[in-house]
């Protein structure tokens, strides 16, 4: 580390990074429109000024901090006046040919355009020229939608397929003002990393075909919270609106795990989130239908069955989380039985860049609490050694295979915890759970690093923790066997 | 200083000039067969550094020194390159179209001496991509040197061995900028690279390259030949040589004539290119292409010399000299260089990108005749918020400058289309008969 | 495929001049121009990222780049009026009419027969024999209005 003074303070700077990269480190907002710390640097947004010395003696120089090697004991304002008058005149280039059609725009509340605008700025336009008139909506593929209005030729879409999934489709055609953002004769974007680009996109240039017009972003709760789409378990904001409808996953930094990216797959996996006919609360079979009753009911009526009908088999989702699976063992413990995990197969996900293509997001923290994954193929066939099984957590009905289950004698006692209710002969007791994005707690990635998963929205009303539940129905058979 | 004595010329205008037979039959290529005998390569440096020449390609940047920023072939054994800079497109500036055209043995020799003197493994010639004539001649020289055994392997039968390779532009004023002609040699589109690193480090594929223009070249072989004390005896103490000064514009002889640097303007103006053309009075003129500024007929009289010019607020750039008699606008003439700064800025740069076409805009504005007065304010703000120094290249300096020097100089003709709302030389113009 | 193989052998030729391929991609685009019709199709830009080892759209950002490059038919005889300051001093805005007017073609577009393209252009480095235009590569310097005719009329 290199010690260099910035704003009047003495701090540790990264000498094989940019001065930008130091600031950021340090707390000190500094705009940027082209560097991105993912990203190679150009230096061609130039709005990053800020007054640097090489020394106490040294006169001071207005430069581009993403530009600017870091030297030792040099001195940094961000704050100077000749530093804020660089980035002001270089915002009004900027606005110069901006449609500043803003009440619109996807991108409105978190552009950096708009932001910084805001903040330095001038108040008043100086341009009568008329604007630039290009395309508004150019359709990119099933992800993205391009418009090249407001682009500011940032370029950090076209690093971003460079360098990440390099698989270059996105070039600045032609030059100077004319300059544009386009793929090669209009092709459509592929690849599993498109979303990416809104994500990169400084302004409301490149935009999500399935967020556009959905939602204004100031609408958002944000939590911080873990994919749940593979084994890399990449760090994402979940947020969701405030009636609890989840618009967004996007990636949230971090160097251990995803850099700054996330794949399609991840971004757009709402469809389990966000299905209806929710199961609330519990419920029983009665006859050929089912009574809603509390959890605490069903987990005694669940208590009366596993201790009647002999040593049950527990078969958990791969969606458990550390301290889900904990309670699980301990469960298992008061049973004598030792749990298992369904592990569907790989999937054709799998790339070089964060797809694992292994669906199981703790795959890893469940095996390393002695909860093995096995097909569902071969939990079935276990099954039918058994008088009782009980089958644990969101997802799992769904991944055993709802045909499967269906297909399994009336006679056998099954509880269920699950998202939804399980109506299969065999299903006795139904118990709902909360799915992912209810619930904290932790996910162990394919590499050892622990993910947290955000209760970003309630679950709803009567649904209980799994962790209650599952420790209640453990305090329930330790009592039942006291009582004997 | 005589001001008669010529070099740079005294080839071109020989018969079959650009022919091998009679390029050698003057003793060509003797001076590269001296020099790989009897100089070493810090030798050949330290003359041309003693000599004083500069750069001719717009920098005035002293070659000698150039060259002992490449790295020690001791110290540091990566291939190392010249991209010599045949991309001449600085509005007026004609001069090496004349070189690489009548003489381009002349050139290929200074590229084989700067090589010796670099240790070069290979040298591209980039060439502007209209300059079609030329290219030929330039490559039909290699291709003759190479038969010859004077550029590959061996060169002269000595251990020292250099390509040169042609290479062509497509039409870009940017890639006559020393990083964005490496990005384009590359296969890239002509962007600037930041700098640091620079090319004498961190050049052409990684590796260290020299950047010349084809003029700073073409003095190389005459320094070696006739020493560096008969260079410093021409031109000035700090702008020695003779250089090319291309006249254009309003003058009745328009060309591209051989004289020592520090040469008044005046002189030049009236000696060769004939004084301005029709009888007609001087109004206004850019010292060295149209980056430099439109300066004053009242600056007429310095001379041409980098110090000289930059005595006068402007820069001696390629020493192409425009004029402009008393009937021309200056905001016609504004909008024109506006225009093409616009045309050629790659795009990178914010200020750039937007800045060109926003005062091409506001020009065109003024002298159409629906200019505002706070439009004068306005181009003072965009040219300040361009440069110096804002962007990764010069060419957004080289937009701002003119604009600078037109509200510095000019004010009261751009508020006099202002406030009457056309231009008012255009219908003098028209009222004379000439075409609009 | 696009390519002849011919202008494939040439460019097996031309990388060898650099140490690395791509460098050859300008001048080699310059050939496919000049070969194949006057323009720079998409199934060029194909058959180039092929070779070079490059997407398409690599090659379409550069070629879009450099103005000499035509990225749509145009007409047979490329006409180029030089319009910058030298020029303009000396009547390049009187060339430009004259050349719209043998032409008939309006600038930055082809004539309806397809016999002309016409186009203005930065300046070409002729400013000492200015006003000046270049047809088909060829330089046409120190131009009278009438001369434009005289050349341009000729051509099929």
């Amino acid at each position: 580390m290199t010690k260099i003074i910035l704003n009047g303070r003495e701090v540790d700077a990264d000498p094989e990074q940019p001065l930008i990269h130091a600031c950021h480190t340090a707390g000190t907002d500094v705009p940027h429109y082209c560097y991105h710390p993912g990203l190679s640097p150009v230096g061609s947004c130039r709005i990053c000024q800020v007054e640097v010395r090489m020394n106490a003696e040294a006169p001071p120089r207005v430069m581009v901090a993403c530009r600017t090697p870091i030297s030792e004991g040099m001195i940094v304002d961000t704050d100077a006046a000749p530093a804020h008058a660089a980035r002001k005149e270089c915002l009004e280039f900027l606005l110069k040919n901006h449609p500043l059609d803003c009440p619109i725009c996807d991108k409105a509340g978190e552009c950096t355009l708009q932001d910084y605008s805001f903040d330095e700025g001038q108040g008043a336009g100086r341009t009568v020229e008329p604007r630039r008139k290009l395309e508004k909506r150019k359709d990119l593929g099933d992800v993205i939608v391009l418009d090249q209005e407001r682009c500011i030729l940032c370029s950090r879409c076209v690093r971003f397929m460079d360098e990440i999934p390099k698989t270059p489709q996105l070039v600045v055609s032609q030059r100077g003002a004319d300059s544009v953002i386009e793929t090669f004769m209009d092709r459509p974007l592929t690849g599993n990393y498109q979303g990416n680009l809104a994500d990169v996109c400084p302004v409301g240039a490149l935009t999500l075909k399935p967020f556009r017009f959905k939602a204004r972003v100031w609408n958002l709760q944000k939590s911080a919270s873990t994919c749940a789409e593979c084994s890399r378990g990449c760090s994402i904001t979940t947020e969701v609106l405030r009636n609890g409808e989840l618009k967004r996953f996007r990636p949230r930094a971090n160097p251990d795990v995803n850099g700054y990216w996330m794949c399609d797959t991840g971004r757009f996996a709402f469809e389990h989130a966000n299905a209806p006919e929710r199961l609330a609360g519990a419920a029983l079979r009665n006859g050929q239908g089912w009574t809603a009753v509390h959890p605490i009911d069903a987990l005694e009526v669940a208590r009366d069955m596993l201790v009647t009908h002999g040593t049950a088999l527990l078969v958990a989702s791969p969606f458990l989380t550390v301290e889900e699976g904990a309670a699980l063992v301990a469960l298992g413990r008061e049973l004598g039985a030792r749990p298992m995990f369904v592990s569907p197969p790989k999937n054709e996900l799998a790339d070089d860049l964060l797809h694992t293509g292994d669906p199981c997001p703790n795959r890893r923290g469940l095996t390393e609490l002695g909860i093995d994954g096995l097909s569902a193929h071969d939990i079935l066939a276990k099954i039918a050694e058994h008088e009782s099984v009980v089958l644990v957590g969101e997802r799992v009905a769904e991944l055993m295979g709802p045909e499967a289950l269906a297909a399994l004698p009336a006679a056998l006692r099954m509880i269920v915890f699950d998202s939804h209710l399980l109506d299969v002969p065999a299903a006795d007791v139904c118990i709902g759970v909360p799915i992912h994005v209810e619930r904290a707690g932790t996910w162990i990635n394919i590499d050892g690093h622990a993910g947290r998963i955000a209760h970003a929205r309630p679950a709803p009303a009567g649904v209980q923790l799994l962790t209650r539940s599952l420790e209640g129905l453990a305090d329930l058979l330790t009592s039942e066997t006291r009582a004997r | 200083m005589s001001g008669t004595e010529t070099y740079l010329l005294d080839g071109c205008a020989r018969a079959g000039s650009h022919t091998l037979d009679v390029y050698r039959k003057h003793g060509g290529y003797d001076t590269l067969a001296r020099v790989l005998k009897e100089l070493t390569p810090a030798e050949v440096t330290e003359i041309v550094k003693d000599s004083g020449l500069r750069g001719r390609g717009g920098a005035g940047f002293p070659t000698g020194l150039k060259w002992s920023f490449m790295p020690d072939p001791a110290q540091d054994d990566r291939t190392r390159y010249m991209a010599l800079n045949a991309d001449e497109s600085e509005p007026g500036t004609c001069k090496d179209r004349v070189l690489l055209r009548e003489d381009p043995h002349r050139l290929i020799e200074g590229c084989l001496i700067a090589a010796w003197a670099m240790q070069l493994s290979a040298v591209y010639i980039y060439v502007r991509g209209e300059y079609r004539l030329p290219y030929d001649r330039v490559q039909a020289a290699v291709n003759e040197a190479r038969a010859a055994g004077l550029v590959g392997a061996k060169i002269l039968g000595t251990d020292f061995s250099c390509e040169i390779f042609m290479h062509k532009g497509a039409g870009a004023y940017i890639c006559g900028e020393e990083t964005g002609l490496m990005e384009s040699l590359e296969g890239k589109r002509g962007h600037p690279r930041p700098k640091p690193p620079f090319p004498a480090g961190f050049g052409l594929w990684g590796q260290p390259t020299t950047v010349n223009n084809v003029e700073t070249i073409f003095n190389v072989p005459f320094i070696l030949e006739r020493g560096a004390d008969w260079f410093k005896n021409l031109g000035t103490e700090k702008s020695p040589g003779n250089f090319l000064c291309g006249v254009s514009g309003h003058v009745e002889r328009p060309g591209v004539y051989e004289v020592p640097l520090g040469m008044p303007a005046q002189r030049i103006l009236d000696e060769h290119a004939g004084g301005v053309w029709k009888g007609r009075a001087l109004k206004a003129w850019f010292p060295g292409g149209s980056s430099t500024g439109l300066m004053p007929a009242s600056t007429i009289d310095t001379p041409m010399d980098h110090d000289s010019i930059r005595g006068i607020g402007s820069m001696f750039g390629t020493g192409a000299m425009i004029l402009l008699d008393e009937t021309a606008c200056v905001v016609r003439a504004s909008f024109v260089i506006a225009r093409f700064y616009d045309h050629e800025s790659c795009g990178q740069c914010s200020q750039c990108r937007e800045g060109t076409q926003w005062l091409s805009q506001i020009f065109e504005r003024i002298e159409d005749g629906r200019g505002r007065p706070e439009d004068i304010d306005l181009l003072t703000d965009l040219a300040h918020g361009m440069a110096p120094g804002k962007t990764i290249c010069a060419l957004s300096d080289a937009a701002a400058i003119p604009t600078h020097s037109v509200v510095k100089h000019f004010r009261a003709e751009l508020l006099e289309h202002i406030e009457l709302g056309r231009c008012p030389l255009q219908a003098k113009r028209v009222a004379e008969g000439a075409p609009a | 495929m696009a390519l002849t193989e011919q202008l494939r052998q040439e460019l097996d030729e031309l990388v060898r001049n650099y140490p690395d391929k791509r460098a050859a991609l300008i001048p080699f685009l310059h050939r496919c121009q000049e070969e194949l019709g006057g323009w720079i199709s998409p199934e060029v830009m194909e058959d180039c990222a092929e070779y070079f080892g490059l997407e398409p759209v690599e090659i379409y950002g550069v070629a879009s780049f450099y103005p000499m490059f035509r990225l749509r038919p145009i007409g047979r005889h490329v006409v180029s009026v030089c319009r910058n300051i030298s020029c303009d001093l000396r009547g390049a805005d009187e060339i430009v009419q004259r050349a719209c007017a043998v032409t008939s073609a309006r600038v930055g577009e082809s004539s309806d027969d397809g016999r002309f393209y016409l186009e203005t252009v930065e300046c070409q480095g002729a400013c000492a024999d200015a006003p000046m235009m270049v047809v088909d590569g060829t330089y046409h310097e120190n131009l009278e209005s009438d001369d434009v005719e005289r050349i341009l009329g000729g051509l099929e």
